[in-house]
């Protein structure tokens, strides 16, 4: 049977852009938040090639993303995403940042979902980051799945694999660098995905185009998320990490070794 | 005051985790608090540390027994509403992180996770941008659930005291639990509880002064000090990314060993990184090593921007083929 | 719900009517025109001919992985910025700003080891004499042809995203980053689209508009198969340099404020300084190809130019934010290729749009950009075909009748005495510039060459001591430019972790330089036989990336620290440097 796989995937800066915390009138934001330069977040981003994998190797299935980012900001970003395999957006506009309440963003995701026209929740997979890289909380998978009634959830999965019964057998990472195995019967499920094990697919500029016909009409009739919150910040800011760094030059390997197996040993 | 809940689980094989004790050490520090524990020989679990709790109840049997997102959240969602409780500390393993946020959803309450301290008013303590920025903030949804991080702060030693009252817990799932699949001993490389870290940065893998690259006695140097020392081995995403690429390098690396603002964030007494340049997004993964040196040929590298504690400007190959023989 | 297809997309050509190869100002411009011509003219006769009953398909690919990643900031007069947007909201455009104060500096050699003729030095001596602080001297005026006064700052990478933006969201283009183009698609001697570099997709087009810059490689693969125009080449260069800064809390210097400087650190190098909104400057320098040294370093060059007391003074205890390099086609009108053929046409930089004399190129990039969608609005009004004849008409005899020309014309021989010497060289830009380029030193029949390096440093560093240099940097793989400085009397750059930072942590803190491990070396050395015999392998020492360096004869390029300026390939004096389009490099959204 085909699956009507959800991704759910905001934005998250560039990664190597460097983020200062501000006071904005609506809460906490980050510097220059505008002009950052966002990608997909990195692990919804896993989420969606194993998506596009799942796809690809069962026939018929299909393939939407649900986003809350600012469009325009968005729109951008799908310049890129859109070339790696074809999916449908549902962009709702809204804040992107990590100070935003993930209830509400869960809350938001899951009434876009239930909202999407023809879904056969019984075929449905639900599929995300275990974690955004800017909240980096890991909730809010499993309130939207929460909230579409969805109790088969999985979370830090690395793996999916279908067995012939058309079971689901599920690798999640758990504590000691292990993998708790589970088999699920069938969907309806949640899967929060770490890193999965598929790389970035390469660019297809006609897989953008044809993704693209209909995500720009989408982008441009985007509605605008209704956030809420329950949190008050009382304090956001930078750590001091700077410590005062000794360089050791000009010494004999073995000496170094000789000061480091003493370090070790303490 | 507002009724607190420890919410606790045990590992499978009855035991109480570290991590729980720690979650119980700041609820101490809060006051009173109701005790609750799910899982494997749960009742004996909570009878074990309930001294002092307002009350004490658990849910044990086969459904608990293993960690499933559908029984996890059922069981807690019982101990919570039977409790009573409006705040619920619980650790942050994987297993409530996977359970309880669904059941903040089910009880129109809210979760926060990755909390590394709470203050008496109940303000939390969590980082955000992975561990770039660090916010206090409070909530006003209930019931809300405050995951603590492990390794936040030292477990309290808990003393026995009531015996718990026994829910029960019944739920349909269509999912199965089939096991756990782990490196063998001797390749087991990933240990949270090691002392130190051992950080491994794509520097093994290029070319070295003899113009060649000489990536097998960096496999082999790398291993045997990891296993030889039980320490914990990471690696930074450079690396790791060759490792996928099926390029010639150290096979056993995998993502689960990257350290940095893509991968993890552990906990370790001390750290020492390798032939790793030390840049931002990379040392972001070091904020809770206590104690960081750092091994690179570039005396100008981050490490020696006030990342590292120590930074020997050497070659890697050359310490480690020396320490080899002094450990 | 459309069912996925469940293989890789098999590679089958795209059909568009207009495709753009590069999203800088020039292709800004022309896209923020046409998009805004196509939407005045909604639900009228303009049609896509490639796909009828549709408005015109309208596709743009750029190399870099984000429209954000341009590479340069810019104090502009932007009058053609302006005609497009007469109300330019500069407070929506995240570190734009008016000019509030613009000075022309001579900066003097504080550190002795610039390489300065008799005069200059003489001319220093007697400055100092005269008391002039921080080794500076502000010239009192800014000449006509150079000021700035009455314009604006801009980081382009912020602009960019600006109108890209709008482009995007009026629905009626599409700009794809991360999406290299090979080659252009030539048939018949027309142009019939372009190939893509990732998967050798061919896109069909009606028009491709050809604005990936001076080192693009669809600019200059036509210029090879179509010629230049008699008497054009492409031989004057530079490679400009520059860091965002975060200014220290002491600096008072108000936002708007603009310093041109020349004198240091060697007298061929231009250097500017402008302060955007929230205490934070762009200073950067311009190494152009005239400078004979062949042990060319923009980055150790710019590390000294930060640190002159005269910029110090502002800029200690400041942080780098951003750095990045790129290179600047100086050719001016010399290096205008055929601005148009069958099925294509030419814009900005690549199109030698860049006026030398008043050091400008983006706002001329952008008129040329509006200029040529003027032309392709008449040219569908008028159902005609994308002839060289009808772009022409249209759109090369809008340019040649606009003040475009008319100052490339007063340029075009301005910085010929830079060929035969520095002073020289001032002095024909002078007069060039203050007599509308009526007056000009006559170009030497050969051009400027870097010398050979034991000749450049010939009194200052020992054959001997060179030779020694050359065995250590090739032992420890590095190039030649640090050593060679030191030796020839530049201080050590003492890092400070914060704004003088090594060359890595620049590409890394500054640049935020990625790229993706997957794809093939975009830098290729020809021949390995003419590397091997090559005796200073400029290429090594110019690269803005360190990204080129000595491998065993050939050099080694590692893409994983190319910022894409192109440098290598305009310095190689024997040809033998590929440079091909390829995705990745910069991250940075403030240049």
């Amino acid at each position: 049977m085909p699956y009507q796989i959800i991704v759910c995937g905001g934005l998250a800066p560039d990664p190597l852009q460097t983020l200062e915390p501000v006071t904005t009138p609506a809460g906490p934001g980050l510097k220059n938040e505008l002009m950052l330069p966002a990608v997909f977040d990195p692990w919804a981003g896993h989420a969606l090639y194993e998506a596009a994998n799942l796809a690809k190797n069962v026939p018929g299935s299909v393939i939407k993303v649900v986003s809350i980012a600012p469009k325009a900001k968005l729109q951008q970003v799908m310049m890129t995403v859109a070339q790696k395999l074809p999916f449908e957006l549902v962009p709702l506009d809204g804040p992107g940042g990590g100070f935003t309440d993930s209830a509400s963003i869960a809350a938001a995701l899951a009434d876009a979902i239930a909202a999407i026209p023809g879904l056969d929740k019984s075929q449905m997979l639900l599929f995300g980051g275990w974690e955004s890289a800017t909240r980096g909380a890991g909730v809010v998978m499993q309130m939207v799945g929460e909230k579409l009634g969805i109790t088969e959830q999985f979370l830090a999965v690395d793996e999916l694999k279908v067995d012939e019964s058309g079971a689901l057998i599920i690798k999640e990472r758990v504590e000691g660098g292990r993998h708790q195995v589970s088999k699920c019967a069938a969907p309806p499920a949640v899967l929060a995905w770490a890193t999965g094990n598929l790389p970035e697919p390469s660019n297809h500029p006609q897989t953008g185009m044809a993704n693209m016909r209909a995500m720009m009409p989408a982008l441009q009739k985007a509605k605008a998320a209704a956030l809420t919150t329950t949190v008050s910040y009382a304090s956001v800011a930078l750590p001091s990490v700077t410590r005062q760094t000794k360089i050791v030059k000009d010494v004999p390997a073995a000496q170094i070794a000789q000061e480091l197996a003493d370090w070790i040993r303490q | 005051m507002e009724p607190i809940l420890v919410l606790l689980h045990t590992t499978d094989e009855g035991a109480l985790p570290k991590a729980a004790l720690e979650t119980l050490a700041v609820a101490r520090t809060l006051g009173s608090y109701h005790l609750a524990v799910l899982g494997a020989q749960a009742a004996a679990a909570a009878q074990s540390v309930s001294e002092g709790a307002l009350s004490v109840r658990a849910i044990e049997g086969d459904a608990v027994a293993v960690s499933r997102y559908a029984t996890d959240a059922a069981a807690a969602q019982a101990l919570v509403s039977a409790s009573a409780a409006t705040v619920v500390l619980a650790p942050c393993t994987l297993r409530f992180q996977r359970a309880l946020p669904g059941v903040a959803a089910r009880l129109n309450g809210a979760c926060d996770t990755h909390v590394v301290a709470v203050d008496p008013d109940l303000s939390i303590h969590r980082w955000y941008y992975r561990q770039r920025m660090e916010a206090t903030q409070s909530r006003s949804a209930r019931p809300w659930f405050v995951l603590i991080e492990p390794g936040a702060a030292d477990p309290c030693a808990a003393q026995p005291g009531a015996a718990a009252e026994v829910l029960p817990c019944a739920v349909e799932t269509r999912t199965e639990v089939v096991g756990y699949q782990s490196p063998n001993a001797d390749q087991q490389t990933i240990r949270p509880d090691a002392q130190l870290l051992f950080v491994a940065g794509a520097g093994w893998t290029k070319k070295q002064k003899d113009g060649q690259t000489h990536t097998d006695e960096a496999g082999n140097l790398i291993l045997n000090f990891v296993q030889h020392n039980k320490t914990s081995l990471g690696s930074s995403k450079s690396l790791v990314d060759l490792s996928g690429e099926g390029q010639a390098v150290l096979p056993f690396l995998t993502h689960l060993h990257q350290v940095g603002q893509t991968g993890s964030t552990p906990r370790h007494r001390k750290g020492l990184s390798t032939c790793c340049h030390g840049e931002e997004p990379h040392v972001v993964g070091w904020r809770f090593i206590n104690e960081r040196r750092a091994i690179n040929l570039d005396a100008a590298c981050g490490w020696a921007r006030g990342k590292a504690d120590v930074l020997y400007v050497a070659d890697a190959f050359e310490v480690m083929r020396e320490l080899a023989k002094l450990l | 719900m459309n069912p996925l297809p469940s293989d890789e997309p098999e590679v089958k050509p795209l059909d568009a009517d207009i495709v753009c190869v590069g999203y800088g100002p020039a292709t800004a411009g022309f896209l923020t025109t046409l998009t805004r011509g196509l939407q005045e003219e909604s639900g009228q006769a303009l049609e896509s001919r490639a796909m009828p009953g549709l408005p015109p398909q309208v596709l743009c690919y750029e190399r870099a992985d984000d429209i954000a990643f341009g590479v340069s900031g810019v104090v502009t007069r932007g009058r053609a910025i302006r005609a497009t947007f007469p109300e330019l909201p500069l407070e929506e455009i995240p570190m734009a700003t008016r000019v509030s104060d613009e000075k022309l500096v001579y900066l003097l050699d504080p550190v002795g080891a610039s390489r300065r003729p008799a005069l200059m030095q003489l001319a220093d001596k007697v400055l100092q004499a005269f008391g002039v602080k921080q080794s500076g001297w502000e010239l009192p005026y800014c000449p006509d042809f150079l000021h700035k006064r009455d314009g604006f700052i801009l980081s382009l990478g912020q602009f960019n995203q600006w109108t890209g933006q709008q482009v995007m969201m009026s629905g009626l283009a599409q700009i794809w980053p991360s999406t290299p183009v090979a080659e252009a698609l030539i048939e018949n001697d027309k142009v019939a689209g372009v190939v893509l570099a990732a998967d050798g997709t061919e896109v069909r087009a009606e028009l491709t508009v050809v604005g990936d810059g001076p080192v693009g490689p669809v600019g200059r693969r036509l210029d090879d198969t179509m010629g230049m125009p008699e008497g054009h080449a492409r031989d004057e260069w530079a490679v400009g340099m520059k860091m965002v800064v975060d200014l220290p809390e002491s600096c008072t210097l108000p936002e708007g404020t603009v310093f041109h400087t020349i004198g240091y650190p060697e007298p061929e190098i231009f250097g500017f300084f402008y302060v955007h909104p929230g205490r934070v400057a762009s200073v950067g320098i311009f190494v152009p190809s005239w400078l004979e040294t062949p042990a060319r370093t923009a980055y150790r060059y710019l590390q000294h130019f930060v640190q002159h007391p005269y910029l110090w003074q502002h800029l200690e205890g400041g942080r780098m934010r951003s750095w990045g390099a790129k290179s600047l086609l100086e050719s001016g009108r010399r290096g205008e290729p055929h601005l148009c053929g069958d099925g294509y046409a030419r814009i900005g930089e690549g199109s030698g749009s860049t006026n030398v004399l008043t050091g400008s190129g983006v706002d001329e990039a952008w008129l040329t950009g509006t200029q040529l969608a003027e032309a392709v609005l008449e040219i569908y009004r008028q159902g005609l075909p994308f002839s060289k004849e009808n772009l022409k008409a249209r759109y090369e005899a809008r340019r040649r009748r606009s003040w475009l020309e008319d100052e490339s014309i007063i340029a075009e021989k301005a910085r010929n005495g830079f060929q035969r010497g520095v002073l020289t060289g001032f002095i024909g830009m002078g007069l060039a510039g203050l007599t509308k380029g009526r007056v000009f030193v006559p170009r030497p029949k050969e051009d400027k060459q870097p010398s050979r390096l034991e000749d450049f440093y010939v009194g200052r560093v020992s054959h001997s001591q060179i030779e020694k240099i050359r065995e250590r940097c090739a032992r420890d793989g590095k190039p030649l430019h640090d050593a060679l400085m030191d030796a020839a009397g530049w201080p050590p750059v003492e890092f400070d972790g914060q704004l003088l930072v090594s060359h890595q942590d620049a590409l890394l803190m500054g640049g935020k330089v990625q790229a993706p491990s997957d794809t093939p070396d975009h830098v290729v050395f020809l021949e390995p036989d003419v590397c091997i015999a090559c005796h200073d392998k400029i290429c090594i020492e110019i690269c803005s990336g360190e990204a080129i360096h000595p491998g065993s004869g050939v050099p080694a390029f590692d893409h994983e620290k190319c910022v894409h300026c192109g440098a290598c390939l305009w310095n190689c004096p024997l040809d033998n440097i590929e440079f091909c389009a390829a995705p990745g490099g910069l991250h940075s959204a403030e240049n």
